[in-house]
């Protein structure tokens, strides 16, 4: 799950609830008592494991890190500890999930790193259907759209469901076209981000995150087309949900 | 602090297993019995049996005799019409509240059954460490499971029952997920594992990854009401259908309501040893003694082929889940490494041609599918209280939690399959000046519609400074704890005023609810105990009573005792007896007590003179038995 905006709350030191002593905001446990802390602040899931803000993320060093963060702070080792320790732990693992759900595969990477760079969000301009069409997007909705009312009115005047449904899967390869030439776009603009990190001046790194947000808020756009023709696929019934692999891989492979 | 232990409390049979020398084992009753039947029975005179006892109950008082409880946890009425109809016990309870038991008179909630059955594992396990000669032998804490599947009100119902029991809950874990920590002990290795758990009410499928000693689920579903049960079912109902058919060929093929509770329980029974012994014979017999109902009995031969095909339909019910859960977790069923089979009816060689088929590879079934997630449940608690590290289980939430919104859509706040801990937030605010609370509905299930999903519970928030109407901003948060258990606070953030909240189960018991519960167990408990100890004091009463009157009546009374006991003394006697006899009636127990030790005391002599008479007479070469 993204949060639709995270605040990032400026908090430079916190305090040990177990021995008062001021911590650095963005540690585990308190250099002093050794303590779990409590939760500094809400947002950079980078910083919090420990992680550079870069898109590329070798998943296995990302579990590895999830694994040991989660040894250090899940309930069940601080089960005779003090309440104060208990409430720690639970926030931090509950955030630790949260993070590592949000880091673990790019889409909702991407989401995050935008929040965190104060962008606003994609996820509620492309999810509702009454979105407005990206303009590089118009030729291919006007034909769908065109398509699939004469689809429909094919099928409610009872024609044949393998014409219908090699109708739908011929209408169905500009979009996934479109997405795979977008998927590529994500990807040149993710290692650019990376590439810039380092180097380049604020202006052009936030010219690459307008880009990755546009280019995001389409890719949205795009799935829920899929997503249409998904649907007119299923009303068709008979195992032509094989007609595509789903809008995109978001699942994390394990 | 006394004694921690794993408990795998199952709809059919239960269990109690704790950890020692870093061994986990179940711990069985003098016979090598490590299953508690999950039957509770409750006798006219509110006697209670727990167990094996109450199983036999079933037989005899089957209106009075509770079993499948698992099924009703957690649920309201409206969820479990289906169940009650074949159930010989009563079953109630308000629209929209929690279902309830009709036992007798009185009346129980599902949790507070399932405490009964808790009760008798504590006191299992506590009469094994005391044999053990363990100083220190009480039960106080445990770990107990749950299927993956169940929501937060099954889980919280789960719990309540362990504080009913007397038991501090240290945690609540997942069925499959505790098997598989069982499993793990003795292969620290690294791979993908799929838990197939088909128990007696309840299917679970879990997905999970295990690294570093780490055991990840990655996904998680199943079906809270298919298992063991369903297939008794099936049988039963092929039994009622032939056998009414031929006792009325003309009559309905429905299922005969004349049969009494006791006939249909002779009939369960009949079916789960055909169905046992078809595990391991190609044929099996359905064999009904003669019983009400049933005046000529029943018999029936089945093959595997027939029961195969009745459950068949069944046991395909599973397959969906498990493809669901593969799904959410992005695998095939190739990448997965190990496959481990749990609850008792995975014996069915059906469930394990299937489960071999789906992942091309042979089930494990090394650990005794019964007894695997009691095993679990102790490594788990043991790692609570003991601080060993070297292992690590994270489990997921089953179901999405969302919220109602307008038009009766559920907003998903954390989503099915997030590992938890887990913690959500939503922001809220008034829709009328100056409006200081806001109703939170809070829903479970994966439906787009709040008509299809679950309700958990509605919140209320109050205190919420007053304000032009949209202006507030209150943060609601949403805690899922290392239970799966959900927890709700809220701040209004412009003013940092921490919100109050009102929480009402759907299906559930508030907390005042179980704390009057505890207090009457505890009262019910002292009530229980008096009964028994009056029970025994009459006996004994009686007792000597008996005797008493034996000696009296004897005809040569007087030619014994003659010369050696005074008038006075047999009139002492005969006034302490009727005094007994008097108070015995009564319910004081401390004056029972009294009169049987008055006529113990009286009769001493007499006892004497008796026991004088017959020593001399045994040396006189007469037989003692003939006095």
């Amino acid at each position: 799950m993204t949060p639709d905006s995270i605040p990032v709350t400026p908090v430079s030191t916190l305090e040990c609830r177990s021995c008062g002593a001021g911590a650095p905001v963005d540690e585990h446990f308190c250099p002093q008592c050794s303590r779990i802390l409590a939760l500094g602040r809400h947002g950079d899931y980078f910083t919090f494991f420990g992680l550079p803000r870069k898109l590329t993320i070798a998943q296995d060093d990302l579990e590895r890190r999830f694994r040991e963060l989660s040894r250090k702070f899940h309930p069940d080792y601080y089960y005779n500890a003090s309440p104060a320790e208990r409430l720690a732990s639970l926030e931090r693992s509950s955030y630790l999930n949260d993070a590592y759900r949000a880091l673990r595969t790019p889409a909702t990477r991407i989401e995050h790193l935008l929040a965190i760079e104060g962008l606003p969000p994609t996820k509620s301009e492309g999810e509702s259907g009454a979105a407005k069409v990206p303009p590089a997007l118009l030729e291919e909705v006007f034909a769908l759209n065109e398509e699939l009312d004469e689809i429909r009115e094919q099928r409610e005047a009872g024609g044949d469901p393998a014409a219908i449904a090699a109708r739908l899967h011929a209408a169905r390869a500009p979009i996934d076209h479109k997405r795979d030439e977008h998927e590529r776009q994500i990807e040149a603009l993710s290692a650019r981000w990376d590439s810039q990190l380092q180097t380049a001046s604020p202006a052009e790194r936030r010219a690459t995150l307008d880009a990755l947000r546009e280019t995001l808020l389409e890719r949205n756009y795009i799935n829920n087309l899929l997503a249409t023709i998904e649907r007119e696929a299923a009303t068709l019934g008979s195992g032509l949900s094989a007609l595509g692999s789903g809008p995109e891989s978001q699942k994390p492979k394990a | 602090m006394g004694k921690v232990v794993g408990i795998d409390l199952g709809t059919t049979n239960s269990l109690v297993a704790y950890v020692r020398d870093g061994e986990p084992r179940v711990i069985r009753d003098s016979s090598g019995d490590a299953l508690v039947p999950s039957v509770v029975s409750l006798a006219e005179d509110g006697t209670i049996f727990v167990g094996r006892e109450a199983q036999r109950r079933l037989l005899t008082a089957s209106s009075r005799t509770v079993y499948s409880v698992k099924r009703f946890m957690g649920r309201g009425i409206e969820d479990v019409q289906d169940d009650a109809a074949l159930l010989p016990f009563r079953i109630g309870g308000d629209a929209g509240g929690v279902v309830r038991i009709g036992i007798g008179d009185r009346e129980f909630t599902p949790p507070e059954i399932s405490a009964f059955v808790l009760r008798e594992l504590k006191q299992r396990a506590e009469e094994h460490f005391r044999e053990q000669g363990e100083f220190d032998f009480e039960v106080d804490r445990a770990v107990i499971t749950v299927p993956a599947y169940f929501n937060d009100a099954q889980r919280t119902a789960t719990r309540d029952a362990g504080r009913l029991a007397g038991l501090e809950v240290l945690r609540i874990i997942s069925e499959p997920t505790a098997a598989s920590l069982a499993y793990g002990l003795d292969k620290k290795n690294r791979g993908t594992i799929a838990v197939y758990d088909l128990g007696g009410g309840t299917f679970d499928i879990s997905i999970l990854k295990v690294e570093d000693g780490v055991f990840q689920a990655l996904a998680t579903s199943g079906d809270t009401h298919l298992g063991g049960d369903d297939i008794d079912r099936a049988l039963i109902e092929l039994v009622i259908r032939e056998s009414a058919g031929s006792k009325n060929a003309a009559g309905s093929k429905e299922q005969d309501p004349a049969y009494p509770a006791e006939t249909v329980q002779a009939i369960r029974k009949a079916v789960i040893q055909a169905k046992w012994d078809l595990s391991d014979h190609e044929h099996a017999e359905i064999r009904v003694e003669p019983i009400a109902g049933l005046p000529n009995g029943y018999r029936r031969a089945i093959t595997r082929a027939e029961f195969e095909a009745l459950i068949r339909p069944l046991v395909d019910r599973t397959l969906g889940p498990v493809r669901q859960a593969l799904n959410d977790a992005g695998l095939e069923p190739s990448e997965i490494d190990e496959v481990v089979l749990v609850g008792g009816a995975t014996r069915t060689p059906l469930v394990r041609q299937l489960v071999a088929e789906l992942f091309g590879r042979m089930p494990h079934s090394d650990l005794n599918p019964d007894e695997v997630v009691a095993l679990g449940a102790a490594v788990q608690a043991d790692i609570l209280v003991s601080g060993r590290r070297e292992m690590l289980l994270l489990d997921v939430t089953p179901l999405s939690l969302g919220i109602e919104t307008i038009g009766g859509v559920v907003s998903k706040i954390i989503m099915r399959n997030s590992t938890i801990p887990a913690s959500g937030r939503e922001m809220y605010t008034t829709s009328v000046d100056s409006q200081t609370s806001v109703d939170i509905h809070v829903m479970q299930g994966e439906r787009e519609l709040v008509a299809d999903c679950r309700s958990l519970a509605r919140f209320k928030l109050r205190g919420i400074p007053p304000m032009p109407a949209g202006l507030p901003r209150v943060e609601v948060r949403f805690q899922i704890d290392a239970n799966g258990i959900l927890s709700v606070g809220a701040r209004e953030l412009r003013t940092g005023i921490e919100q109050s909240i009102e929480v009402k189960p759907s299906y559930g018991l508030t907390d005042q609810e179980v704390e009057r519960m505890l207090i009457e167990s505890f009262e019910h408990a002292q009530a229980d105990f008096d009964a028994r100890l009056l029970i025994e004091a009459r006996n004994e009463a009686e007792t000597v009573i008996n005797a008493t009157e034996k000696s009296l009546r004897r005809p040569d009374f007087a030619e014994i005792t003659g010369g050696e006991l005074t008038k006075d003394e047999i009139g002492q006697i005969e006034r302490a007896l009727i005094e007994l006899k008097q108070v015995m009636v009564g319910t004081n127990r401390e004056v029972i007590h009294e009169k049987t030790h008055a006529l113990n005391h009286a009769t001493r002599h007499l006892a004497e003179v008796m026991m004088n008479r017959s020593v001399r007479e045994a040396l006189a070469g007469r037989n003692v038995k003939d006095i």
